[in-house]
């Protein structure tokens, strides 16, 4: 595995240093021989440049982008990645699927929104509700993995399900404290100077929240699943029965993934309560959600880091703008059938989604020009 | 007393119907591990197109007196079958043998299907009446038995007994019967399993749409949630009473008809809870299910 990784990463630099001014360096580098880089600009890959370049762009967004809608978009679409990457941990690095992770979305938007209805304004409130969201999604992932993950794997996505339904059924039932399938809005309890500095009700820095979460969740999530752990979850992935038989105890990295997935999920419902400001079974909760965030992830790429953030992208503005297409022809308004007919096509012709394909067609012509 | 004859009486009729839901998903697994998230779908797509015959026929014709119900109920098998052979041949067929992307296809025609019958029909509730000569009751003592609950137990037993009699004798039952236990020894006998796959998928879809059918007049309505909401109880049937036993499908969807009874009488919020209970409890005590094979 170590000398795939240092493969890939020669083949990472001398890819960056062909797309570079230099023309001698990169056959040296090819060859495996670390010369010491004089220029900095030049150990830096086009890769890392493009990472670097497309988030000063999004730091910048709210500069050059006055308009509300737009901003209210692009937090939702980074928050509903942050969802989608917790869904493609299971899906695609561990070969779970399940039907009820909106549940934990919908915990922490609840928790967020519950709070800020009871508990008068203030950053104790703020951090309670992320710290009780922390550990109610642990707890609940944590026993609902140990109840199906040793089961079928089709039992989890049974169970999961079947668990899900049972939240919204609360949320729709536990009228004094949910309202019911009404929901409840909590704009007014929002603070406007939470620590000092951050105001709730401005659409900027929302954004700016919801952008620091994304950035942190994936380089939190790329490292996990750089770990000897993560590595052990492909693994499991690929063949469980020989890791099994290695030695390894599968339950317990399942159920490890169950559980980041869970708590990951549950704070990306915390920070949709602090965008959308309202909460009710339907938009946080409803097994609705989990068939989205199921489709971004398969849309985008599964298994792939960067493939949820483009589905959720792909999905939300796509549906965006096909229900506003809803005056032309009605049919529009029926988004999700063609959203299910592309999801279709592409588990039967493109298993590795938009973001996992292109890798593939990349790959393959990096390989076509080294021999 | 009566009371609880009356709920016995109500849950058996409501797993009876909920029978007919499960046992097509419970062998479709038992055959060829597909846990199918498009039953609820193609069950709701039945359910519509029965009913739209049922009524429109009620609509036209008032000489034809019940038979718009059998036409409906005919309309409803016929379109289990098209739905049926076309989901497996374009969609499940592709993925066998692999659980992951299985699950996700299915998921995919779900919503295609449950989407479709908002485009022909709309998002809305439609009521439906039950035929004319299933309406009203008879009394035995202080119970009520409702002409169309008796139906539904009688219609619903004939199947389950022509199930398990076909699969006890004739030649195709056998072949599903060993192919739940082993499918791949099956082929090694030069048996085309594939063809068996469909006809299952087919016959269990066609299940699934008869059963959605009767569901809307015992409802007194259909709607587009009703797809969801089923599946999941139908899941929680098949995963109690074992995947790929018919006879245990049957059982635990009478034990989960009971309880919705019961509970709609005492405390109708927790219904889904408690059938969770029995799942989970069922689940740790013997992962198989009732009636499952040990494998």
């Amino acid at each position: 595995m170590n000398i795939k990784k240092m493969y890939s990463k020669s083949e990472a630099v001398a890819g960056g240093g062909t797309s570079g001014a230099g023309t001698e360096t990169p056959k040296g580098n090819r060859a495996g021989t670390s010369k010491p880089m004089k220029n900095p600009f030049q150990s830096m890959t086009w890769q890392k440049a493009a990472w670097i370049i497309s988030l000063l762009i999004l730091f910048a967004v709210p500069i050059l982008v006055s308009k509300n809608s737009t901003l209210f978009m692009l937090t939702n679409i980074f928050i509903w990645a942050v969802f989608a990457m917790s869904y493609n941990l299971l899906l695609g690095y561990t070969g779970i699927i399940s039907f009820g992770h909106a549940m934990f979305f919908g915990i922490g938007a609840y928790c967020f929104a519950l709070m800020a209805r009871h508990i008068p304004q203030g950053e104790l409130g703020f951090l309670f509700a992320f710290g009780l969201t922390v550990v109610i999604c642990f707890l609940l992932s944590l026993v609902v993995g140990l109840l199906s993950l040793r089961l079928r794997d089709t039992f989890y996505a049974l169970i999961t399900l079947a668990v899900a339904t049972i939240f919204v059924i609360i949320a729709e039932q536990w009228r004094t404290m949910t309202m019911g399938n009404d929901g409840f809005n909590f704009t007014a309890m929002l603070s406007r100077d939470l620590f000092g500095f951050i105001d709730l009700l401005d659409r900027q820095h929302v954004y700016y929240i919801a952008l620091i979460f994304l950035v942190s969740m994936f380089v939190v999530l790329k490292r996990f699943i750089d770990s000897p752990v993560g590595r052990t979850l492909q693994a499991i992935r690929d063949n469980e029965d020989r890791v099994s038989s290695l030695g390894f105890a599968v339950l317990n990295y399942k159920l490890i993934s169950n559980i980041i997935a869970g708590v990951m999920a549950g704070l990306a419902g915390v920070v949709y309560a602090i965008s959308i400001r309202f909460v009710s079974p339907d938009s946080v909760l409803g097994v609705e959600n989990t068939i989205d965030v199921l489709l971004m992830t398969v849309i985008g790429g599964v298994g792939t880091m960067l493939g949820p953030i483009i589905g959720a992208g792909v999905v939300e503005v796509s549906s965006h703008y096909l229900m506003g297409l809803s005056h032309i022809h009605p049919i529009f308004e029926r988004w999700v059938i063609l959203f299910g007919i592309v999801f279709i096509l592409i588990i039967l012709f493109f298993p590795a989604g938009i973001v996992g394909t292109i890798n593939q067609k990349l790959r393959g012509k990096k390989k076509e020009g080294a021999s | 007393m009566e009371l609880h004859l009356t709920l016995v009486f109500n849950g058996l009729a409501t797993g009876m119907l909920i029978f007919l839901l499960a046992a097509g998903l419970s062998l479709i697994f038992g055959l060829m591990s597909v846990l199918n998230f498009a039953h609820g779908a193609l069950f709701m797509f039945g359910a519509y197109m029965g009913t739209w015959v049922y009524i429109l026929i009620g609509g036209w014709d008032s000489n034809l007196g019940n038979l718009n119900f059998f036409i409906g109920m005919a309309a409803a098998a016929g379109i289990g079958i098209v739905l049926g052979y076309l989901v497996e041949r374009f969609t499940v067929r592709q993925v066998y043998g692999n659980h992951l992307r299985q699950i996700l296809i299915t998921t995919g025609v779900m919503l295609v299907v449950g989407e479709l019958v908002k485009v022909f029909w709309g998002p809305n509730v439609i009521r439906v009446v039950q035929p004319e000569f299933l309406t009203g009751y008879f009394a035995v003592g202080d119970v009520r038995l409702t002409y169309y609950r008796v139906f539904i137990i009688i219609f619903s037993t004939v199947i389950l007994a022509l199930l398990l009699f076909m699969l006890k004798k004739s030649k195709l039952g056998i072949v599903v019967r060993a192919g739940v236990e082993n499918s791949e020894m099956i082929q090694a006998l030069g048996i085309n399993v594939r063809k068996v796959f469909t006809l299952v998928f087919i016959f269990g879809t066609m299940l699934a749409c008869i059963g959605g059918f009767m569901w809307g007049p015992y409802q007194g309505q259909v709607n587009p949630a009703m797809g969801l909401d089923l599946m999941l109880i139908a899941f929680i049937v098949v995963a109690i009473g074992g995947l790929g036993s018919v006879a245990g499908s049957a059982i635990a969807a009478v034990l989960v008809g009971l309880s919705e009874a019961y509970m709609a009488y005492y405390f109708p919020p927790g219904s889904l809870a408690v059938n969770m209970l029995i799942m989970a409890a069922v689940l740790l005590i013997r992962p198989t299910g009732l009636f499952g094979a040990t494998r």
